[in-house]
């Protein structure tokens, strides 16, 4: 997929990358319907990197998880270039926040996107081996397959974190490519999908995730690509001590780790709704931390990612805070 | 526990845990004791040094292993013992309420309150208060399955709910 805004992106990764340790992005994947990560390290190679519906993956987790980058980066004293899109900004907010990476040593290149294509959805709709080429124009998305070409609306191909996007520009960067996007929806939208489980009764509640954890094999996939689940070997779902995890595979360890996951969130949460994509079950588990995005906007008046200066509010207090 | 205990639900005691902060909480239980003040005995007590110890977790995990009620006691907010404990955990506990109802786990089973070393009395009504909420909402379901059978194709899951599936 080789647009304008891709050369643009070129030319402006060019631009600085003698400054740079490293650049973190995408490049073609193995067919046209798929893009994978990069590391760029030398200046030959910025021809590679891609950008465009298909750059599904919240590259920030790399930044938070192997904490070598950073390292390499103040030894060198340069900095680590990463592509992000404006979800994907709203994570390396809340790392510096969390104080996992320094401002400083980062060269955010920001792309205001307008959604990403979930090749799941194309799947349910053609055969998805053979394709050839993957293009949008305004808005319908036209696939080369084996079979011919098709053309889908946008709308009906984006993931479910796009279609509730309320940040598709990026909120922090040091150059920007593309222009601005307007958001696809309004606030008040925002937790349609959440308002659907709170519609039903706590049985048919329980129900539903009984139905959908049931098929959780305990992967940790949602966990690996999560941005803020930074405590690897001594994350408490696979610790011995403590041991809050059996090797069952019964519900209730599938409730427990869920759980852990959307705790350990709570507050920090950006809903880049990595841990959906990764799901190889199709468990819709950026549900789960919506809500309880959604619980601590009501309730403490914080939405995560937005401010490098803010405090998550979980790990902080009000003295003068009333009714709890 | 409801996974494995055989005995008719009826039949078993209630299981209600008990977390009470060292310095209040477990003073004002301690107080009531002394005190002789009659209280239910469903509740067991493990003593945490400050309900800032308190990961949400804990209630989590005893609500889904099938506790049927979960009580977390601390001093009075801006009386802790380590001053600003228990303002981290109301925040935290209250959040875990309110999202105890999402996944499908009744949040009236979990509860939390303040109770001083010398508010004996006061001890002595919330476990009553607590302890007869939980026996009017009987013994917990647990998420296990136990209440439903999982939804395979051709099941009588109620059909909303596999339409919500699909449809998200």
């Amino acid at each position: 997929m080789k647009t304008s805004l891709t050369t643009e992106l070129h030319e402006k990764i060019r631009e600085v990358f003698t400054e740079l340790e490293l650049m973190i992005g995408w490049e073609a994947g193995f067919d046209a319907l798929h893009t994978t990560p990069v590391f760029i390290r030398s200046a030959d190679d910025v021809g590679r990197l891609t950008w465009g519906l298909l750059c599904a993956q919240n590259l920030t987790t790399y930044l938070g998880k192997d904490l070598t980058l950073m390292a390499a980066a103040r030894e060198s004293n340069k900095k680590i270039g990463i592509c992000v899109k404006g979800c994907d900004s709203r994570s390396i907010v809340g790392l510096i926040q969390d104080r996992l990476i320094e401002r400083d040593r980062l060269y955010i290149i920001g792309l205001p996107c307008q959604g990403v294509i979930d090749w799941k959805k194309v799947a349910a709709r053609m055969p998805i081996s053979g394709i050839s080429s993957v293009r949008i124009a305004g808005q319908e998305v036209i696939i080369e397959g084996a079979a011919g070409e098709r053309r889908f609306d946008l709308q009906e191909l984006l993931a479910r974190r796009c279609l509730r996007c309320l940040y598709p520009n990026p909120l922090i960067s040091d150059c920007v490519v593309g222009e601005t996007v307007a958001p696809r929806v309004k606030k008040q939208d925002v937790h349609q999908d959440v308002a659907k489980i709170e519609g039903l009764s706590l049985q048919d509640r329980l129900a539903f995730w009984q139905q959908e954890l049931d098929r959780c094999l305990r992967c940790y996939a949602c966990r690996n690509a999560c941005p803020f689940c930074i405590c690897q070997d001594r994350c408490i779902a696979e610790t011995r001590d403590p041991k809050w995890l059996s090797q069952y595979v019964k519900l209730p360890e599938k409730f427990l780790f869920h759980f852990i996951h959307a705790m350990h969130l709570a507050g920090r949460c950006t809903e880049c709704g990595e841990c959906e994509r990764v799901c190889p079950m199709d468990i819709p588990v950026t549900l789960i931390k919506e809500e309880l995005n959604k619980i601590t906007a009501e309730l403490l008046d914080y939405e995560a990612g937005l401010d490098v200066n803010a405090v998550p509010p979980l790990v902080t207090f009000n003295p003068s805070e009333t009714g709890l | 526990m409801t996974q494995t205990d055989s005995a008719p639900a009826e039949a078993r005691a209630l299981t209600i845990i008990g977390f009470l902060c060292n310095w209040c909480s477990y003073g004002g239980a301690d107080t009531a004791g002394v005190c002789r003040f009659k209280q239910p005995t469903d509740l067991r007590v493990i003593r945490v040094p400050c309900t800032g110890r308190m990961d949400p977790l804990f209630i989590a995990k005893a609500l889904i292993k099938g506790a049927d009620g979960v009580l977390v006691s601390g001093c009075h907010p801006k009386d802790c013992h380590y001053a600003v404990g228990n303002l981290y955990a109301r925040r935290r506990l209250e959040v875990l309420k309110r999202f105890l109802p999402f996944m499908g786990i009744d949040e009236r089973r979990f509860h939390y309150t303040w109770v001083s070393a010398s508010e004996g009395q006061r001890w002595q009504q919330v476990v009553t208060d607590f302890s007869e909420q939980i026996r009017k909402l009987g013994h917990n379901p647990g998420v296990d399955g136990a209440t439903r059978p999982y939804a395979g194709p051709g099941s009588s899951q109620p059909l909303k709910i596999i339409e919500l599936a699909r449809a998200l």
